[in-house]
């Protein structure tokens, strides 16, 4: 099973936490459903040339969180929980949020615009997503034509 | 010992020795033909020519295998190998001495043969046995002196001084009286102060050899 | 099965300019360890006593099960060894060297050698002395892998090769270790290359190991806490702590021994903890070796 995961050498996380954050993607986007089977440690370690320790790791963590469930000589597979994703972003949500705060305050920034900020940023994601929106539908209506 | 790996080393060495190999089994047919059949002139010739192809061959096998494993860098390739140290010094030893041995028998089979069919030179019987064998043991001492130091310019050194040394025993057998005496004569002698150097040599090339081996199997640091 | 690939028992050994002492080492089985030091700092010594090419004045080395440098002949038919400075023969061919690899070794998988050839871009046709650096190491690199060892010790395996190569060797390393009978051990000054593949770190610096382990925990153990002290507040002092630079008042901390909580402690003594930086193996590596060579001359 081809993982698709790509890791960054420029991403300055440690490697298990991007393995991780990729494995929750994949479930939250819902590529990997309930259930599924996924690469087990060793064949992810070959596919994405790192080391057996830090897939095990991530796998170790992925099975605490609920995310992924591993069989005694069998592999590991999605786990069959389904309310995964809202759970998952949550919590991404919350560290950034976390962050957010910090900087803000290294800044030397009040709560109001700390707030007023994120609003800003929030207001233009929605108008880029309709854009690209009506594009699709512009390129699409094109293709009937 | 492992004789499977240490054929294998040794036709590995034959094959990369090829030039060396040539040269052995066709000067040595060519000298031998040389020494039968070119008559007093041709003994001489032959003769001459044998030495020079056996001192050219030694040469060439004991610095192309030897040595050169350490100068090229494949001694660290070949001691990777299934092998131990002792499966890899036989190897040196009975490869050298096999690529050696042809141009070597060509020349004792071609004078010592010339001799006995030449009643005229029957007296040099005793002394070319005698000087025969002491190619071999120069030639054993730079195959020691190249195995057990890998230098380039100790092994020269070995061979020069081999090379002084056979022309000194040479000199020395040759007026020893119980050699000199028959010399000369048209009758095959042998005497016990014969025995005594073949005997005295051939001890000499046990001790170069097994001394190899000792020296080898006591060192600490292969590579 | 043996759960030790390779132990090393209080080995030493002494030269005239050098001794290697002390060394310790376990290597288990089905594991990638990584093998970091200056140069002259070891590792070749180390990797030649493993191989049995250089006897130990003292300790014991066992390889596979087997006693070195007693048993090597038996040890090394399960061995690949690829070391910087080891040369194919010149004048032969790549094909001519699969040909003698595969008389010699019971377990020589031609497809896989071929399949070799292919990725790493050589010609079985060529001599040796006629490749490049890099391709005379992929050479090396073949025939070692083809003959499917149960260990591949390697010396500098990605030195000198392009970025594209290097790939394509750590690709092939990772894949031999797919059977989890199968162990490597590599040093590299490539700590990149260390970092993303090993699963153990052993770092060398003058003859002794400084420090082994798991490189999750190496990763996790490290960091560097960068510090702003207010006025007549002095640097706390943490666990751990190996190297103290930056300036008076803004001090940054290397420790080997992070927890979450010095961060609350420094917070408590009033100091704010501007970011504490995860470090890279190359940083580490070097923090360590020059925390210890000043203990040293201190």
């Amino acid at each position: 099973m081809h993982s698709g995961i790509v890791i960054s050498q420029t991403d300055s996380r440690p490697m298990y936490l991007q393995i991780m954050e990729q494995v929750k993607q994949r479930v939250a986007v819902g590529e990997w459903a309930p259930g599924d089977e996924i690469p087990s440690i060793r064949q992810l370690a070959v596919a994405l040339r790192v080391s057996v320790i830090t897939i095990k790791r991530a796998y170790l963590e992925l099975e605490r969180e609920g995310v992924i469930v591993t069989q005694q000589g069998k592999g590991s597979i999605v786990a069959p929980d389904a309310a995964l994703s809202p759970r998952l972003y949550d919590e991404e949500f919350r560290e950034h949020v976390e962050k957010v705060a910090r900087l803000g305050e290294l800044l030397g920034l009040t709560s109001e615009e700390i707030a007023r900020r994120t609003k800003e940023a929030a207001k233009k994601l929605g108008e880029e997503r309709m854009n690209e929106g009506r594009m699709a539908e512009a390129g699409a209506a094109k293709e009937i034509v | 010992m492992n004789y499977a790996m240490v054929r294998i080393l040794i036709l590995k060495d034959w094959y990369f020795q090829r030039l060396a190999l040539l040269l052995s089994l066709v000067g040595g047919v060519l000298s031998l033909g040389i020494i039968a059949f070119g008559g007093r002139a041709g003994f001489t010739v032959g003769v001459i020519l044998v030495v020079m192809t056996i001192v050219m061959v030694s040469a060439i096998t004991v610095m192309g295998n030897t040595i050169e494993e350490r100068e090229k860098q494949t001694l660290a390739f070949v001691m990777s190998l299934p092998i131990s140290y002792l499966e890899f010094t036989t190897s040196k030893i009975v490869g050298n001495l096999l690529i050696f041995a042809p141009i070597w028998l060509a020349l004792v089979a071609g004078s010592l043969g010339l001799i006995v069919m030449a009643p005229q030179i029957h007296g040099f019987f005793a002394f070319s046995v005698i000087m025969a064998i002491e190619i071999l043991v120069s030639t054993c001492l730079m195959m020691a002196v190249a195995l057990v130091t890998e230098s380039k310019n100790w092994t020269i050194t070995a061979m020069v001084v081999g090379n002084v040394a056979l022309n000194l025993v040479g000199y020395v057998v040759a007026h020893v009286p119980a050699i000199r005496n028959g010399m000369w004569g048209t009758a095959i002698y042998w005497n016990s102060t014969a025995t005594a150097w073949v005997v005295a040599e051939v001890g000499l090339i046990a001790l170069l050899l097994g001394g190899t081996f000792f020296i080898q199997s006591r060192k600490k640091d292969f590579v | 099965m043996n759960e030790l690939a390779v132990r090393f028992d209080g080995v030493s050994k002494r030269y005239k300019h050098f001794s290697l002492e002390s060394i310790h080492l376990e290597l288990p089985t089905g594991s990638i360890m990584g093998f970091i030091g200056a140069n002259g700092a070891g590792k070749s010594t180390t990797i030649r006593i493993l191989m049995g090419l250089v006897h130990q004045d003292a300790g014991s080395v066992q390889v596979l099960g087997h006693a070195m440098p007693a048993e090597q002949a038996t040890a090394k038919l399960d061995i690949g060894f690829v070391s910087e400075d080891m040369r194919l023969y010149g004048p032969a061919t790549l094909e001519w060297h699969m040909k003698f690899m595969r008389r010699i070794y019971p377990r020589w998988d031609q497809k896989y050698a071929e399949e070799l050839t292919r990725r790493f871009d050589l010609k079985a046709e060529q001599k040796i002395k006629g490749l490049s650096h890099g391709q005379r190491v992929k050479a090396a690199l073949l025939l070692a892998l083809a003959r499917r060892p149960r260990l591949l010790v390697l010396d500098e395996p990605t030195t000198g090769l392009d970025p594209v190569a290097r790939v394509e060797v750590l690709g092939e390393l990772m894949a031999a270790l797919a059977d989890e009978e199968r162990t490597i051990l590599f040093s590299s000054h490539n700590t990149l290359d260390v970092e993303q593949i090993s699963d153990q770190i052993t770092f060398i610096d003058r003859g002794r190991i400084i420090d082994s382990d798991d490189k999750e925990r190496f990763l996790d153990r490290w960091r560097r806490l960068r510090l702003v002290l207010p006025p007549d507040v002095e640097v706390p002092r943490l666990p751990g702590v190996v190297q103290v630079g930056g300036s008076g008042r803004l001090p940054v901390l290397t420790t080997d021994r992070f927890e979450p909580a010095m961060v609350s402690v420094c917070n408590e003594l009033g100091v704010a903890v501007q970011a504490v930086d995860t470090m890279t193996l190359e940083e580490i590596f070097v923090a360590n070796v020059h925390s210890r060579r000043e203990r040293m001359t201190a």
